[in-house]
């Protein structure tokens, strides 16, 4: 099946039409559940859809948890069954969502301002409803958003994107199919700087291309952070009107 | 395909929109409904070299290079339509390839997505043509996506079938390129081409017609240009449903595609490459894992339309059926000589005859008491895979019909393929009579259950029947040998300087960075006479210590060839030089070849040297490779060498390092025959050509120095050093060569053979055992016995092959024939690409440059040892094929006897081998009267007791000498002149 399909034709054309350097179609939303949550956001990426919930910053529900100089983040990643084109159950346990999990925590512990917080906790709650590859670039963004809308101080937009390498060329932001035919990496940035904020490699790349990836992924990164940059300032601009801030 | 639950413009890179492709696909019995994003733009190009608009915002690729405009802004015009740009339906590109590739028509054609993607499920093989045809400057073919282009993308309707979504998106399609042409030349006073759809579905061309697109069928298309009747003639036939009567008989259906796949699971059914026998085109055998002999497949029904080469899948048949192999030499030629092309109306597929002789087979079967022979029989049930690929033949001049009347119209006829193992060919052609006489170049389109013979069509025609050059591009393209001049691109690889190209003198030049200077080495070559490419020199000396230096110095190729360059790409693909008798097919250009990397003498030249400590007793200390810079003092042919070592007033340093190589090199081979390697033996002669006309000569028999093993002993270590090491650096990615150890069974028959014959015994379950055993088969009265026998041990074993290192476990590594338990391929980088390989990874196993990618990649490399492997031993066959030839050439206008060997026997006749021409033939009973003498055949002596007429009987039995008289003809049914050989008198003592 997998050679019948053209990943990238001579032509300079994707599988679904785009050029190697145009990310998917990017929608987000903020505030989304304002009812449940503290804060919390949406975002889509093509066809991959994930709702956050934050909770917090608020008193620790396990004293083991307290941190006395710091806010302690913990992240919980839920996987909708009917997320993959096959409906499948994928137990709390399941190691690659852990290990997610532990990586969206990293980041955000450095990317909030923790002192200000110091023995209290913030609960970010992931919702993964629609899979079509670039599953963690988009849980970063979605947490971006949902700790601004709940006023968590942060230095800088984490922002997120994939790059691949098919044979010599690098194509950014990589749907499901083309993430299972080639090498791919998942790149956040500290906003609109080149400080990396995550970089997440699992698969065997030549050295001396991962350069041109990770160039392509920054650029990536600034441009998502430019949209979500927009949405939030048109959110509170609305939010100023209604004047309920 | 496609339908939308959204469509809306949005903040996307720039301004796209977005669909959605949604459709239902099964898997493991269970739908599931996959949604894909489908992305429509408006910055696909038209690429008409006309359109000013598209021309100005040309997209960019990552490097930021845009692709030129393809299509002319003068396009070729026909009298009916005027200048046009094409745009194919899919059919088209299904029924006519050959036509497209065509050099005298089809230029700026517009191929639609649509139509790619629907080639590409229907046939991957039609779509890497047509990929290549995108790809090549001159025809001028462009790929408009269209589906991804906004105005172009058409949605499913509800109720439409995917094939009606398609055609519509053709004619989408082309109503817009109409528009936008007549936009692009608009207010410049020239008329735009006119886009004329090809297509030979009826609906499609009447909706067309209704919206006003000028389109028409390939044939009225192909009418109009010139050449038409030889186009004409390359479309494919399509299989005629119609014609097949109530009554027909048939060949069996295949199994359907379930009920292969479960059987072959269940292992009820099993799958293997068919082969057919030589000798007798109505068996085949197939190899199947889990038996220990090979399957046969008997008789046209049982073999069911498969081909030579098919990957087929069988089924056995109770055990009362199962036959033994054939004791019959059968010619397809002699069995169906007065089939009718025409008239497929026969009665049966199995002609009477064609009974007769499996019904004498079968009785055979029952006389035999030799158990053994009665193999597993079965039948072909289903193809996975065909073989189909172009085939070379003549056309049977007694299938053309003779009228003038019918000349011109559009008759039957069969090719006669020059591969005995692939059947009669029924070609429709309009030029019957024009293509008597010539090699013809045919394709396979299909063979229908109701057809005795495959259908094909017509390519073209290569020249006359025994002209040189026919014959020559014949057997390349039987081949696949890739003969065709190196493009622009690829010299564009090649060093600026051309010939003039010179080591830099200044040793500071990055060149020189991690190159050892050895230009004061005593280091030689030794080649046959007259080599031009020369791979490899040599040198010895006497180190302070009393041991040996000994280097192995081969041309440094990877030098000038990079990885992934276009010479890179063209050298993977061709993999080896091939050489004919007359002619040399390059791997590398020849500037690179015979020039910059060919270790000439007297001149500076890049090496890769393997330089060793060895004791006296040749024993190696010291093992160390480098990249050098030599400068050979001599280029010496075998004989010359020799006579240098045998003059003993000669005691210069140089004839001295040749002595202490040949030491050396007796005693490393003493080494390897202890360890078990194999002697073996194959007919080499050679063809004496005339210098100016090449026209054949003379044919010898190759004569071996001892230099010739003094060459190829230190390869061998070369090789051997250079494989451990590889595998040491790379021990996942290592290009290596293996040649398993031959399955006991292949031996079975040859053992018996001796021991009945000869009461000799061959023993093989080691190659050390085979390698004694053959040492013992010597019969005193006579000598050549010994080098039959090596030759026909040589013909069970199986083929050395190249391998990536991570594929195999170590174990597997091993080469039978050499006793070595590590191979590879290094000395000759500028015929074999397997080298090249080697080379690179040795470079970078010893930290002179850094490994290129594609070399680590375990897949890219099982590509390329597939493609070496397949080409390599294309490329040995093509040798023999010419040398085969050129004999023939060589002995056109003489007759005489010379003394043979029987090598085979069989119930109505024998096989026999010539050892002074390097040729076997058949010698037939019916040859010695009509009818054929009675005879007596004994099968478990190999004895076949005839009489000739009134003389006294006959006994031949096998191994037999006799003195056979030698002619040529003409065969018949391949067209090519052949050794005919008649018995003069047997010699028994």
């Amino acid at each position: 099946m997998a050679s019948r399909i053209e990943i990238y034709s001579p032509e300079g054309l994707r599988l679904d039409g785009r050029r190697w350097n145009e990310v998917r179609h990017f929608r987000c939303g903020i505030n989304t559940h304002p009812v449940s949550s503290d804060g919390s956001s949406i975002i889509e990426q093509g066809n991959t859809k994930v709702i956050c919930n934050v909770i917090g910053p608020a008193e620790p529900t396990l004293r083991s948890r307290v941190l006395l100089d710091r806010v302690s983040i913990s992240v919980k990643l839920v996987v909708a069954p009917f997320s993959t084109i096959e409906r499948r159950k994928r137990p709390q346990s399941d190691s690659r969502i852990q290990e997610m999990c532990s990586s969206i925590q990293h980041v955000f512990e450095d990317a909030v301002i923790a002192h200000l917080f110091p023995r209290s906790q913030i609960d970010v709650n992931l919702y993964i409803v629609a899979q079509d590859g670039g599953v963690l670039q988009a849980c970063i963004n979605a947490t971006t958003l949902a700790l601004i809308d709940a006023g968590v101080p942060m230095y800088d937009y984490i922002c997120a994107c994939t790059a691949g390498m098919l044979d010599r060329e690098v194509l950014l932001d990589l749907n499901r199919i083309e993430e299972s035919a080639m090498p791919f990496l998942t790149m956040a940035t500290i906003g609109g700087t080149r400080k990396a904020a995550l970089l997440q490699l699992e698969m065997k790349v030549q050295f001396d291309r991962l350069e041109s990836m990770m160039a392509a992924a920054m650029s990536g990164c600034h441009h998502v952070r430019d949209l979500m940059d927009n949405e939030v300032r048109k959110h509170g601009k609305s939010r100023l009107e209604r004047g309920s801030l | 395909m496609a339908s939308v639950k959204r469509a809306y413009r949005d903040s996307l890179s720039k301004r796209l929109t977005l669909s959605q492709k949604v459709f239902v696909r099964s898997r493991k019995g269970k739908a599931t409904k996959v949604v894909q994003e489908h992305y429509l733009r408006t910055d696909i190009p038209c690429s008409s070299q006309l359109c000013p608009t598209c021309a100005l915002n040309p997209p960019k690729d990552s490097s930021g290079t845009s692709r030129p405009f393809v299509l002319s802004s003068d396009p070729p015009s026909v009298k009916s339509w005027g200048p046009h740009y094409l745009v194919p339906d899919t059919n088209i590109y299904m029924k006519a390839m050959d036509l497209l590739e065509h050099f005298a028509a089809f230029y700026d054609v517009i191929v639609l997505q649509t139509t790619l993607d629907e080639l590409r499920n229907l046939s991957l093989p039609l779509y890497n043509r047509l990929r290549a045809l995108t790809r090549s400057q001159e025809k001028r073919f462009y790929v408009f996506h269209n589906e991804f282009r906004q105005e172009t993308f058409v949605q499913r309707l509800e109720g439409e079938t995917i094939n009606d979504q398609n055609d519509r998106a053709i004619r989408n399609a082309c109503v817009w390129y109409c528009v936008h042409l007549e936009e692009a030349v608009a207010g410049t006073g020239k008329s735009a081409p006119t886009i004329l759809l090809l297509s030979d579905d009826k609906d499609n061309i009447k909706k067309a017609k209704e919206l006003g697109i000028v389109c028409t069928t390939l044939e009225t298309y192909v009418r109009e240009l010139p050449q038409a009747d030889t186009l004409l003639d390359m479309i494919v036939v399509e299989g005629d449903e119609d014609a097949a009567g109530p009554n027909r008989y048939s060949y069996p259906e295949y199994y359907s595609t379930s009920r292969i796949q479960g059987g072959v699971k269940e292992g009820l059914l099993h799958q293997g490459i068919l082969k057919i026998n030589q000798y007798n085109f109505l068996e085949g055998s197939v190899s199947v894992a889990g038996f220990e002999r090979a399957l046969l497949v008997l008789g046209r029904e049982s073999i069911n339309r498969a081909m030579h080469g098919d990957i087929v899948v069988i089924e056995l048949l109770a055990r009362e059926q199962w036959k033994q192999p054939s004791s019959k030499i059968v010619e397809e030629e002699t069995v169906t000589k007065n089939d009718n092309p025409e008239d497929d109306m026969q009665e049966n597929i199995v002609t009477a005859q064609e009974r007769k002789a499996l019904i004498e087979e079968a009785r055979q079967v029952q006389h035999s008491s030799a158990e053994f022979r009665v193999q597993p029989t079965a039948k072909i049930v289903g193809i996975v895979k065909r073989n189909w690929r172009s085939y070379v033949g003549h056309v049977d001049a007694s299938s053309v019909p003779s009228d003038a009347a019918s000349a011109h119209r559009q008759s039957s006829v069969f090719l006669i393929p020059m591969n005995r193992c692939i059947p009669k060919i029924r070609l429709r052609t309009r030029q019957a009579i024009n293509l008597l006489g010539k090699r013809v170049l045919a394709a396979v389109d299909s063979w229908e259950p109701t057809s005795r013979y495959p259908e094909g069509h017509f390519v073209r025609t290569l020249g006359d029947i025994e002209s040189k050059d026919a014959e020559t591009e014949a057997l390349l393209l039987e081949y696949d040998v890739q003969y065709h001049q190196f493009t622009q691109t690829v010299l564009d690889c090649l060093p600026k300087e051309g010939h003039s190209w010179r080591v830099p003198a200044d040793t500071s030049d990055p060149l020189w960075t991690g190159r050892q200077d050895l230009r004061d080495l005593l280091v030689c070559s030794i080649d046959p006479p007259a080599c031009q490419d020369i791979d490899d020199a040599l040198h010895a000396r006497l180190l302070p210590n009393g041991n040996f230096e000994v280097g192995v110095h081969i041309a440094d190729v990877s030098h000038f060839v990079k990885p992934d360059t276009a010479m890179d790409n063209e050298a993977a693909s061709r993999g080896t030089t091939v050489y004919l008798v007359d002619k040399r097919i390059d791997m590398l250009p020849v500037l690179l070849g015979t020039d910059l990397c060919s270790l000439k003498p007297y001149v500076e030249r890049f090496a890769f040297s393997a330089i060793w400590e060895m004791t006296a007793d040749a024993e190696i200390v010291n093992t160390s490779f480098t990249k050098s810079l030599i400068r050979s003092k001599e280029a010496f042919s075998y004989e010359q060498a020799q006579l240098r070592i045998d003059d003993k007033s000669m005691t210069d340093d140089l004839t001295e390092g040749m002595r202490i190589l040949l030491r050396l090199s007796k005693l490393l081979r003493q080494k390897r025959m202890d360890a078990g390697a194999l002697n073996l033996a194959s007919p080499e002669v050679k063809v004496q050509t005339e210098s100016e006309t090449s026209d054949p000569m003379e044919v010898e028999v190759k004569q071996l120095r001892e230099t010739n093993s003094l060459v190829e002993e230190f390869m061998l270590l070369a090789n051997i050093s250079v494989a451990a090491k590889i595998y040491e650096a790379f021990p996942q990615s290592a290009m290596l060569r293996r040649h398993a150890p031959p399955p006991v069974t292949n031996f079975e028959v040859l053992a018996d053979q001796l021991r009945v014959c000869k009461g000799m015994t061959l023993r093989c379950d080691s190659s050390r055992a085979l390698a004694d055993s053959l040492d013992n088969c010597v019969d005193p009265n006579e000598p050549y016995l010994n080098t039959l026998i090596r030759i026909m041990a040589t013909r069970c074993m199986l083929a050395a092959e190249y391998f990536c290192s991570g594929t195999m476990t170590y174990s597997d590594f091993g080469h039978y024939g050499l006793a070595s338990p590590i191979y590879t391929h290094w000395t000759s980088p500028i015929r074999r690409y397997a080298d090249v390989v080697a080379h690179r990874q040795l470079a970078a196993a010893i930290s002179y440059e850094t490994l290129h990618p594609s070399l680590r990649d375990k897949p890219k490399l099982e590509h390329v040892c597939q493609n070496i492997n397949q080409r390599h031993r294309n490329a040995q066959f093509a040798g023999r094929a010419s040398i085969e030839y050129y004999v023939g050439q060589a002995l056109k206008s003489r007759e005489i006897d010379a003394e043979g060997y029987v090598m085979k026997v069989f119930s109505n006749g024998f096989i026999v081998f010539v050892p002074q021409f390097g040729v076997e033939g058949p010698i037939h009973l019916r040859d010695f009267g009509n009818p054929e003498p009675p005879c007596n055949f004994d099968e478990e002596r190999y004895t076949l007791i005839f009489r000739e007429g009134t003389d006294e009987e006959t006994r031949l039995q096998l191994f037999d000498r006799v003195v056979v008289h030698v002619e040529t003809v003409v065969e018949e049914s391949t067209g090519k002149r052949k050794v005919a050989l008649r018995l003069r008198k047997p010699l028994v003592e």
